[in-house]
């Protein structure tokens, strides 16, 4: 039987689900939006400014509000279980409801790292330490007591990355540009502050994301210290403690900070991992859901009808994201067009 | 600080400590250094809180500290705790609880490395078996003394006669706990409380009344570093590190140290003399080292029995300051003597450093 | 493939302890070797990684093999799951085996410590003895120390041991028959056959020194010159 106005569940309205949602609405179909935060905009809405053009994230979020404003949308909604039916799907929403759709867009999108599992670096134990979400917050908030006129800081790259001992060994990303852009920020805020970047490898790989390093060291006078943080103490006044090795001298370095800033990776959704398995979906070694094809069909999944979109799949940036959710809304239609 | 990150982490790695029915193996410098250490942690477990702690007398050193100065190689290391395990085998038990910390690392690595190349097991059990007929099944618990006494601290803080609490001013003692690298530092989940914030002494140092205070250097190595101390040749490698942890923990003013590896007490007890010679300097109030104590000497401190008994006496730091701060008595005029009272000469002092 | 290498490789703890290190410092940021002595774990570890024969040559015979103290601190914390004080090991092991340990002076240390060491070990049972500590070697150990040693039997006596008795309880004596099982040991792993590497590669270059051995013992154990911390 065909069904001449398809419901596409899209899990997760971040930017990834809001964007796919558009397209799709755009195409004629009837997405449904099931967010379980009780606001859209996923992680994107916390940010402040993105790289690589300081564009605030406010923008890119209310745009995307507006075009999908007149789409159904269950906030502070969860799904409590999922069946692949002969045609489609059921979901079984917490909020009591059941959802039948046709196709499932995943659109989960990453979880940060919790940064509190490398206990050496003292999250959650030593009063200066935060994350790269903490203060990414108090750039829009200025709310955070822990951020007091700083006259050192330091950025600790690879936080939960490539690090097998926290059981992640994939680099995620979007952490280098994202330090050295909170580093100018942090050198913008308090310009005699000496910030200090602890970085294995400096990986810079996007449009003008070099531009950001070059500017860091010739305007900002940031330090870089290719050495991987080993172990973060607290002095008696409270002030950090961080020992590396500056590897390009060869030597042990002790650093110490009025606060740190630990880049912390991203790791998939545990929720999603559930969630695709219970239609059939597999999670790849590298935790995060395994597509169809790495190169040619990231935005599908092995079984028909589930498609994803975002950093379900891997560390992902902003326009990646959004280039993968119109794409997947794509396939979604190619999906519906064969088999009518 | 905030104290309930630590409570976290400790949270999850509780390690399981069978609560009886241990096969003792001891510590080669406990023995040498420390002799009554050993003694109390058997009459506290056995004779006060009544558990089955066994030694064979046909037990050796298990060749830990050869084993990391490299003069033997793994298999020998290996073989020789092989015939550790034969003989608890023989005596009917599979919990195994040493003394010394380089032990618990060494018998550790060991049953690891079997786990994961388990032809290596077979070669040394074919070893063990032509150098002296024995067979063995490997043990089903490691664990090493001071997790004992850190399961049964709510024990001994029921029957404690003193608090770690200065008396007068009724504020809990600053603790500096120390403990040894190869504890927890290899096998994080095989330590109670992970490696960077294992919870073995601070568990028993607040059961007991007192507080453990974090510093920089906290999780540094003592710097014994085996042969870097046992070669004459060597031994700035061990002083400096020991320094510079002294250096880091002066400014808060701990108490007392406890540590829980043999090895470890004796090195931030004696360099401690070493520096005040060298530099004049010392750690603690009015020109006193900081004392150093062992878990069982602390253990029994609390629970009443005779610093002399304990074997206090044969530390180099002062521990009456100490003493003096829980308020637990003691006869200056028997502090060395010798078997039944017998009045013997007494240690000469140093120059700098204030003993009695 | 390096012969070296392929030798290592055949070291457990070579097994453990080398996987693929990435240069990332994080054993040398805390290594309490590194601190002091003029020693870098990672550099080690990627010299090894890269399994050239000559390189690892220089190393087995090098001052660099023997600054560690084994303290493991390094195994907590690499990011991909090596051990440099276990590559350490397999060096020196492997440094003792082919005799190349008495080509720096660090390396000439381990004849005095092999004979101290498996010496008590084979005629007490113990790895550190009273009977065998020597005061005057140790003078760090402290007039307590001293004290100790002199009046032996009646201080361990008080403090309850069992010094030299029969049965279980501390520094007692440890049966024969024991002490015999642990030769046989030693005879039958290798042990022994180590033990007797390390002295004849050790007479040898006592004699290239010109030394007598109970000189060249003494000054192995004694000598330590110039330029091994980082700040000579």
């Amino acid at each position: 039987m065909v069904n001449r106005n398809p419901v596409i569940a899209v899990i997760g309205a971040g930017i990834a689900g809001l964007e796919a949602a558009r397209q799709l609405a755009d195409l004629g179909y009837s997405p449904v939006l099931i967010e379980k935060e009780p606001a859209v905009g996923g992680h994107v809405a916390q940010w402040n400014r993105l790289f690589p053009d300081m564009t605030p994230a406010a923008e890119v979020i209310d745009a995307l509000k507006k075009q999908t404003a007149k789409i159904r949308t269950l906030l502070g909604t969860e799904i409590a279980s999922i069946n692949r039916l002969k045609d489609g799907f059921s979901l079984v929403l917490t909020d009591g409801t059941s959802l039948l759709c046709q196709a499932v867009l995943f659109a989960t999108g990453f979880q940060l790292f919790n940064a509190a599992k490398k206990e050496e670096y003292g999250y959650g134990i030593y009063d200066r330490v935060i994350t790269n979400r903490d203060l990414e917050a108090w750039f829009n908030t200025r709310k955070d007591k822990r951020i007091k006129q700083p006259e050192a800081v330091g950025f600790v790259h690879c936080v939960g990355s490539r690090d097998l001992k926290a059981g992640n060994t994939q680099c995620s990303k979007v952490c280098c540009i994202t330090a050295i852009k909170q580093a100018i920020e942090i050198k913008e805020e308090f310009p005699d502050a000496e910030v200090y970047c602890f970085y294995m490898d400096l990986r810079l790989f996007g449009k003008k994301y070099e531009d950001f390093y070059i500017k860091a060291q010739r305007d900002y006078g940031i330090h870089f210290i290719r050495g991987r943080v080993s172990e973060v103490g607290e002095a008696i006044d409270g002030r950090v403690v961080v020992k590396a090795e500056d590897t390009l001298n060869g030597k042990p370095v002790k650093v110490t900070l009025d606060l740190l800033v630990l880049m912390a990776g991203v790791v998939c959704n545990p929720d999603a991992q559930h969630y695709a398995r219970q239609v059939g979906v597999s999670v790849d070694d590298d935790g995060f859901l395994k597509s169809r094809d790495n190169i040619a069909a990231i935005t599908e999944s092995s079984r028909p009808g589930v498609f994803f979109a975002g950093a379900c799949t891997g560390a992902k940036t902003i326009p990646e994201t959004l280039a993968e959710a119109r794409s997947a809304a794509l396939n979604i239609h190619h999906y519906f067009n064969k088999r009518k | 600080m905030i104290y309930q990150g630590k409570q976290k982490i400790w949270a999850d790695y509780q390690k399981e400590i069978p609560d009886d029915h241990w096969f003792y193996v001891r510590s080669c410098i406990r023995q040498n250094f420390f002799p009554a250490s050993e003694k109390y942690f058997l009459a506290i477990c056995r004779d006060q809180l009544g558990r089955d702690i066994y030694e064979s007398e046909h037990h050796t050193t298990c060749a830990g500290i050869a084993y990391h100065c490299d003069t033997i190689p793994q298999e020998t290391a290996m073989t020789v705790v092989a015939r550790q395990f034969a003989l608890m085998t023989e005596a009917g038990y599979e919990n195994l609880v040493t003394s010394c910390i380089t032990s618990f690392g060494n018998y550790t690595e060991i049953l690891e490395t079997w786990r994961q190349f388990p032809e290596l097991e077979e070669k040394v059990r074919e070893h063990l078996w032509k150098a002296c007929r024995r067979e063995f099944k490997k043990p089903k618990y490691v664990a090493h003394a001071s997790d004992l006494m850190y399961k049964l601290r709510g024990e001994i803080a029921e029957r404690a006669h003193f608090q770690l609490v200065h008396r007068a001013t009724g504020e809990p003692l600053r603790i500096v706990e120390h403990i040894g690298c190869h504890y927890s530092k290899m096998f994080p989940h095989k330590g109670v409380g992970g490696a960077e914030y294992p919870c073995v002494l601070s568990g028993m140092a607040e059961s007991w009344g007192g507080r453990v205070i974090d510093y920089p250097e906290r999780r540094h190595c003592c710097g014994f570093g085996f042969r870097q101390y046992f070669v004459k040749a060597n031994r700035g490698y061990s002083l400096s590190n020991t320094h510079k942890k002294f250096e880091s923990m002066e400014p808060y003013r701990p108490d007392v140290i406890i540590t829980n590896c043999p090895g470890c007490p004796y090195f931030l007890d004696r360099w401690q003399y070493v520096i005040s010679e060298m530099e004049g300097k010392t750690y603690g109030q009015n020109g006193y080292g900081i004392p150093v104590l062992t878990y069982e000497e602390l253990a029994g401190l609390v629970l009443g029995v005779d610093p002399w008994d304990l074997g206090l006496q044969v530390h180099q730091v002062a521990v009456e300051p100490l003493l003096d701060k829980i308020g637990i008595p003691y006869d200056p005029a028997r502090k060395y003597l010798g078997m039944d009272e017998k009045k013997i000469m007494t240690p000469g002092l140093p120059t700098s450093l204030k003993c009695f | 493939m390096g012969r070296y290498f392929d030798e290592l490789s055949k070291d457990y703890r070579f097994k453990e302890g080398l996987k693929t290190c990435i240069n990332c410092g994080t054993c040398t940021a805390i290594c309490p070797a590194a601190e002091f002595y003029k020693y870098d774990p990672r550099k080690v570890v990627d010299t090894v990684q890269r399994k050239d024969d000559g390189e690892i040559e220089a190393l087995l015979k090098s001052e660099t093999i023997w600054y560690c103290g084994e303290c493991m601190s390094c195994v907590t914390r690499c990011p991909r799951g090596n051990g440099p004080g276990l590559v350490i090991m397999a060096l020196r092991n492997l440094s003792a085996r082919l005799g190349y340990f008495t080509a720096s002076e660090k390396g000439r240390q381990l004849w005095p410590l092999t004979k101290t060491l498996n010496n008590n070990i084979l005629h007490t049972g113990y790895c550190i003895h009273p009977s065998t500590f020597d005061c005057d070697e140790y003078p760090e150990s402290g007039p307590v120390t001293r004290w100790v040693m002199d009046n032996k039997e009646e201080v361990y006596g008080r403090l309850g041991a069992n010094y030299e008795g029969k049965g279980p309880g501390v520094l007692r004596h440890i049966p024969q028959q024991d002490l015999d099982e642990l030769q046989a040991i030693f005879d039958e792993t290798g042990g022994t056959e180590r033990m007797e590497a390390v002295e004849r590669a050790s007479r040898e270059k006592a004699a290239e020194l010109g030394m007598d051995f109970e000189e060249y013992t003494k000054y192995t154990y004694e000598h330590c010159s110039v330029g091994h911390f980082n700040d000579e």
